[in-house]
């Protein structure tokens, strides 16, 4: 195994077990896990940026190829840099425009049809289907193209559109409607919250899977090793929080 | 104080600790808990099963390391798949931060496979823009990318023959942790180009993607670590997400076992201080 999958074992396994120990306390051995996380993520973001599009798509391009049809979209995102100059800050104005001009003219006809009609014409569905066989009514709850379905559908929009309903009182009708959508948005919120907790457990178990891995005499025992670390220099950090004398003592 | 009082303040650290002893046995000692494929996972695989040799396959991996226990999986079963129906595999990433894992899992699983970079599969890399990119690519690929991730002029690739624009990739297949992904290439890409989009994601995102799923806007859909485990079981090759599976249900268990607890104690001490009360 080559010295850079040693290394980046042991690397990972120290990182996993450092932010592991948030779940003792806060302590410094999280907190420089942390801004070792932060501080990597912005570093290695701002370098494939730099290399992407200053060197990729900008400098080689003119440069190597003389491609200068550039200058004008390189003209328009450097006036957004006037913003640090007040007597030039106006300029900038022109490079937001283009931006939140073009953005809107992309997304807003491709939003509302991709969101909103795509979306109305799914929930519009048959309650009961025609067919060679006259009227008929599907009502399995597994199949999602079912009839039943289509009516749970039509009850959970209708209600819950109901309960947001704000100028009206929610009283009679209105409020039987509206708890009924309530009812939906719980289960909805369950559904989603249910997804999360799977989700927060998967990656418990992702790096718990590469714990076990790089606890492996390959690896020369990171795991064993970093954790008896991890463990004692928590052991030193909160008794030595214990003797220490309060940094602002009450007067 | 009573049990139940004392229970609902049961320090916080015992609860992680057993979550976490519920994790580490069944990982370390695996029982195999059956695998059910649901429907929404088949329609990706049922889709790439159909695709004839050398159709063209579009994996974007629009995630970062920090969603990788759940979509590095899913990444590595459809390459897989891919591969082995010798698709030409096309890898890219909306992430910028995600770049480095993506060229690496992408190339780790061809070099497994035997495929050649450039011949059978091509890694675009990442490129500013997210919704401007896709419709770039959707008009033309190679402005879009005019070189790969490693410097190569794309107009010189064999894998990317015939292929002008999106409009030419017969599969799109979008692994997203959140904004940029799935619907980012539904709104700027499948909805004008017309290609077939499939989707993965974490856990987490997964709800409210059910109605584009449900809609046709998307024909399947791979849900977290859960999702990538049955594709992995479709394509006969288990691996990490099959073998985390027994540890998600046994963690499951124990949640729904504390939610359970604590609600009975709950109502044991609002009923015991209205009893107390009256």
């Amino acid at each position: 195994m080559s010295f850079e999958m040693i290394l980046g074992a042991w690397v990972a396994t120290g990182l996993t077990l450092f932010i592991f120990t948030f779940l003792y306390k806060d302590n410094p051995l999280f907190k420089l896990a942390e801004h070792l996380y932060v501080g990597i993520s912005v570093g290695y973001t701002i370098v494939k940026a730099y290399d992407t599009v200053v060197v990729r798509l900008i400098y080689e391009p003119m440069v190597k190829q003389g491609d200068w049809s550039l200058l004008f979209p390189l003209g328009i995102g450097l006036l957004m840099l006037a913003r640090y100059v007040p007597k030039a800050s106006w300029l900038s104005r022109i490079a937001f425009a283009f931006v939140v001009g073009v953005g809107s003219g992309l997304a807003i006809p491709r939003v509302i049809s991709s969101y909103v009609l795509k979306q109305i014409e799914d929930t519009v569905r048959p309650l009961a289907s025609m067919g060679s066989d006259g009227l008929t009514f599907t009502a399995s709850v597994l199949n999602p193209a079912s009839n039943l379905n289509a009516i749970i559908l039509l009850i959970g929009v209708t209600t819950v559109l109901f309960y947001f309903f704000f100028s009206i009182e929610h009283t009679g009708p209105v409020h039987v409607a509206a708890r009924t959508g309530v009812m939906f948005l719980m289960i909805s919120f369950g559904a989603a919250f249910g997804y999360t907790v799977m989700a927060r457990m998967s990656l418990l178990i992702g790096r718990l899977g590469d714990l076990i891995e790089y606890g492996s005499p390959q690896y020369g025992y990171p795991t064993v090793v970093l954790g008896l670390v991890t463990i004692i220099l928590l052991i030193v950090w909160s008794r030595r929080q214990k003797t220490r004398p309060a940094e602002h003592p009450e007067v | 104080m009573s049990f139940a009082e004392r229970m609902l303040r049961i320090d916080r650290r015992i609860i992680f600790l057993l979550i976490g002893v519920c994790t580490l046995i069944p990982l370390l000692y695996p029982v195999g808990l059956a695998i059910k494929v649901s429907s929404e996972v088949r329609g990706v695989y049922d889709y790439i099963e159909a695709l004839p040799e050398g159709s063209v396959f579009l994996l974007s991996l629009d995630f970062d390391p920090a969603s990788k226990p759940e979509l590095y999986p899913q990444a590595i079963a459809l390459l897989r798949h891919a591969f082995r129906k010798n698709l030409r595999v096309i890898g890219m990433t909306l992430w910028v931060s995600g770049t480095g894992m993506a060229d690496q899992v992408v190339t780790q699983v061809a070099k497994d496979m035997g495929k050649v970079s450039g011949k059978d599969y091509v890694f675009l890399g990442w490129s500013p823009g997210v919704s401007s990119l896709i419709i770039s690519m959707g008009q033309d690929l190679y402005k879009a990318f005019p070189s790969d991730y490693y410097g190569n002029p794309t107009k010189d690739l064999a894998v990317l023959n015939g292929v002008l624009t999106l409009r030419d990739v017969n599969y799109v297949v979008s692994l997203a942790a959140g904004t940029a992904g799935i619907e980012t290439w539904y709104v700027f890409g499948k909805d004008k180009y017309r290609f077939e989009l499939g989707g993965g994601c974490t856990g987490v995102i997964a709800p409210g993607l059910y109605p584009l799923l449900r809609s046709g806007q998307i024909n399947g859909l791979i849900g977290g670590l859960r999702g990538a485990a049955e594709y992995e079981v479709l394509i006969g090759q288990k691996g990490r997400a099959v073998a985390g599976m027994d540890a998600q249900s046994a963690t499951h268990f124990a949640i729904i076992g504390l939610v359970i607890l604590c609600n009975s104690f709950y109502f044991l001490i609002r009923s015991g201080k209205r009893r107390g009360e009256a």
